[in-house]
């Protein structure tokens, strides 16, 4: 699992790739954790290339999204595959995407 | 052989003697099956000599043994035409007072154990019972006691009733060559139940007032649940501290999956997903409110919205049966809910909490499960109660004509050998026969009514007797009661029921029936009388077993469903076998006055 953090456009994008399975979820939260003191800045989640979302990857989207300092959380570009978590775990209601 | 070797008994008495008592120690001891430890004891009586062929084998062509295998066959077909389902539905009705309820229940139940076998009546009984108790406010293990005993006292009321009147009525027939009405001990057995019922009202505060088992069962932390969380449930996101799934009133979350099957720690910050499984341990009633409170549902697959869920779905409690093929399985490795349409919603195991997913739960004979079923479900019974039984099954069979015929049959049964048209062997082979022909039960059911175990034992029984009789063993017995009671015969007849009242709390009442058999016989006539009432008074004696669980087969049927401790047989059963014994020695007196010889 792959994470970058980038800065554009005077959002902050989070570019995922690969699967975010319960044993890439650690380091994962660790890597993502910056995104937490982008204060007032939109961040997005880029999931183009992300394969797969555990559970445990869906709390750290979760968590992200209730801890941030006034910041909106996207998500974007997810796959069929995703999507279809997102949707049987009632999350694509409580996210917003792009 | 005749020579005397000690006590004044020869050498086949004391085979005998050491038999009779190696036979009951391996009965109380062990765990091997009655038959076969009867069996096993004929086989010792044969083989040393102490029978012949003849007389050793002598029990399977017993006229009482067979009349107990035929009328397997007649009771399968009232059992199959609803006859006691009839009678259960319109007997009981709504008694505003304790007293009301033991008349309303001992009356029908003894009606019917006089002409049925007393577990048959007493097992078709108990679930109704149960169920009759908590509608009239009463305690069921105040009232299952009575129903135990109402059976054994019925049972008694004719000779048809019970295994022990029909194997010493068998027994004074080949003695005497006259045989005994089918209805002999019907007024003395009723006037027993009349007192019985007096004392059992009497002596109410002598019966325990317990919860049901399943109640207490319900009120401890038994129950595994689990409940799914719909995709659009209203709590996702939330943590289960927030969303108030954590800390829930009469229950606790034990484990909790996402939708990926990965445990996640029970923690207040966990978030909560659509597709998780909720485990939790509790008060069934309690947790199950959930679903209404929370939108949980119970569902062997994902529910995206709670539209899928029908809202009648009932829930129906059942048992896994002994020998039923979902032992050592779990729900969730068979098809099982799939096949059947049934949802697990929880398992309980007696006096153990479970703390896996109910799906994955090594399922045990007696574990019970609650299933969620579509709101008009006929369970399938033939395809389920091999493996499940269910505690509110509607095995209610159609109630019509076919009814009405076996009922008649048995009356007929009933009728012709009592007026002595006919002996009640040829009696009731003809109805077993009617109720084929006329299609009560079909050649399946009956000859799946006829247990051979209990044959078995019958016959064994027989055979013992006789044994003890032959060899001198009953007469010895009686000049020793003689002695000790001296020549009244009304208490050396008290004495011989005293004892038998007694010794039948601890072995089977048709052993003892055929043990005292001879004992009785040659007390009375050694006493130059006339030993008809004094069997009279034996039948009833050892058929009133009501101080040990063990006394009787539908006491243990009781015993479970009651919440029983032995202890509450002793308590108002030993009074209970002092009072029947007391009536039975009056009545039996008034009715068949003693004749010289």
């Amino acid at each position: 699992m792959q994470v970058t953090i980038q800065e554009q456009d005077g959002n902050m994008i989070a570019t995922l790739e690969g699967r975010l399975d319960t044993a890439a979820a650690p380091e994962t939260e660790k890597a993502m954790s910056p995104l937490l003191d982008c204060e007032g800045k939109d961040i997005i989640i880029d999931c183009t290339k992300m394969e797969y979302i555990s559970s445990s990857g869906l709390r750290i989207f979760l968590s992200i999204m209730k801890n941030t300092n006034g910041s909106h959380v996207y998500i974007r570009n997810i796959t069929d595959d995703v999507r279809a978590v997102f949707v049987m775990t009632g999350f694509i209601h409580l996210f917003e995407f792009k | 052989m005749e020579t005397e070797l000690f006590l004044g008994f020869n050498l086949y008495a004391w085979i005998t003697i050491v038999t009779v008592l190696g036979m009951f120690t391996t009965l109380l001891c062990t765990k091997l099956r009655t038959d076969l430890v009867f069996l096993a004891a004929i086989g010792v009586l044969f083989v040393t000599g102490v029978l012949d062929a003849k007389d050793a084998f002598s029990g399977f062509s017993s006229t009482s043994v067979i009349v107990i295998g035929v009328l397997f066959v007649v009771v399968a077909g009232l059992t199959h035409t609803g006859v006691l389902q009839w009678i259960v539905r319109h007997l009981l009705g709504q008694p505003n007072s304790y007293s009301k309820a033991v008349i309303r229940l001992m009356l029908p139940v003894a009606g019917l154990s006089s002409f049925l076998s007393n577990t048959t009546v007493v097992a078709m009984f108990v679930g109704i019972v149960k169920m009759w108790s908590k509608k009239l406010g009463i305690s069921p293990s105040k009232l299952l006691i009575p129903l135990s005993y109402a059976s054994g006292m019925g049972g008694v009321c004719t000779l048809i009733g019970t295994p022990p009147n029909l194997i010493i009525s068998g027994l004074y027939a080949d003695k005497t060559g006259e045989t005994m009405n089918v209805l002999a001990t019907a007024i003395p057995g009723l006037f027993c139940l009349f007192v019985g019922v007096l004392s059992i009202i009497a002596m109410r505060k002598l019966l325990p007032d317990r919860k049901a088992p399943e109640s207490a069962f319900e009120a401890t932390s038994e129950y595994t649940v689990e409940l799914l969380v719909p995709s659009d449930n209203k709590y996702i996101g939330k943590t289960l501290d927030e969303a108030g799934l954590l800390h829930v009133r009469g229950g606790s979350l034990i484990e909790i999956y996402h939708f990926d099957d990965v445990p996640a720690s029970i923690s207040e910050n966990e978030y909560l997903m659509g597709g998780d499984r909720l485990v939790y341990a509790g008060q069934i009633d309690e947790i199950l409110e959930l679903k209404k409170s929370h939108g949980l549902v119970s569902a062997d697959h994902h529910i995206f919205s709670m539209s899928e869920v029908d809202k009648n779905r009932q829930l129906r409690t059942a048992f896994v049966t002994f020998g039923s093929s979902l032992i050592g399985k779990t729900i969730g490795g068979s098809t099982f809910e799939h096949d059947n349409n049934l949802t697990l919603v929880a398992v309980a195991r007696s006096s153990q909490r479970i703390n896996e997913t109910p799906r994955q739960v090594v399922l045990q004979a007696g574990d019970t499960l609650l299933l969620e079923c579509p709101p008009h479900l006929n369970v399938n019974t033939d395809r389920l109660s091999s493996q499940l039984h269910f505690f509110d099954s509607d095995q209610v069979v159609n109630i019509g004509s076919k009814t009405f015929i076996s009922a008649l049959i048995m009356i007929a049964m009933v009728v012709i050998s009592a007026l002595n048209v006919m002996p009640l062997l040829q009696c009731a082979f003809i109805a077993a026969a009617a109720m084929l022909v006329l299609r009560c039960c079909n050649a399946e059911q009956a000859m799946r009514a006829i247990n051979w175990d209990i044959l078995m034992i019958f016959a064994a029984s027989v055979v013992l007797g006789l044994a003890i009789q032959q060899t001198g063993i009953a007469e010895r017995l009686a000049r020793g009661i003689l002695d000790v009671c001296g020549t009244n015969p009304i208490v050396v007849m008290t004495a011989i029921c005293f004892v038998g009242t007694f010794i039948t709390e601890f072995i089977s009442n048709t052993a003892a029936g055929a043990m005292f058999f001879p004992i009785m016989y040659e007390a009375a006539e050694k006493l130059g009388y006339e030993p008809y009432p004094f069997l009279i008074a034996l039948m009833i004696s050892v058929s009133s077993s009501f101080a040990t669980p063990i006394g009787s087969p539908t006491h243990m049927l009781v015993y479970g469903p009651g919440g029983y401790r032995f202890s509450d047989f002793m308590r108002i059963g030993l009074l209970m076998n002092l009072i029947i014994l007391a009536a039975n020695i009056l009545i039996v007196n008034i009715i068949y006055p003693l004749t010289p010889l």
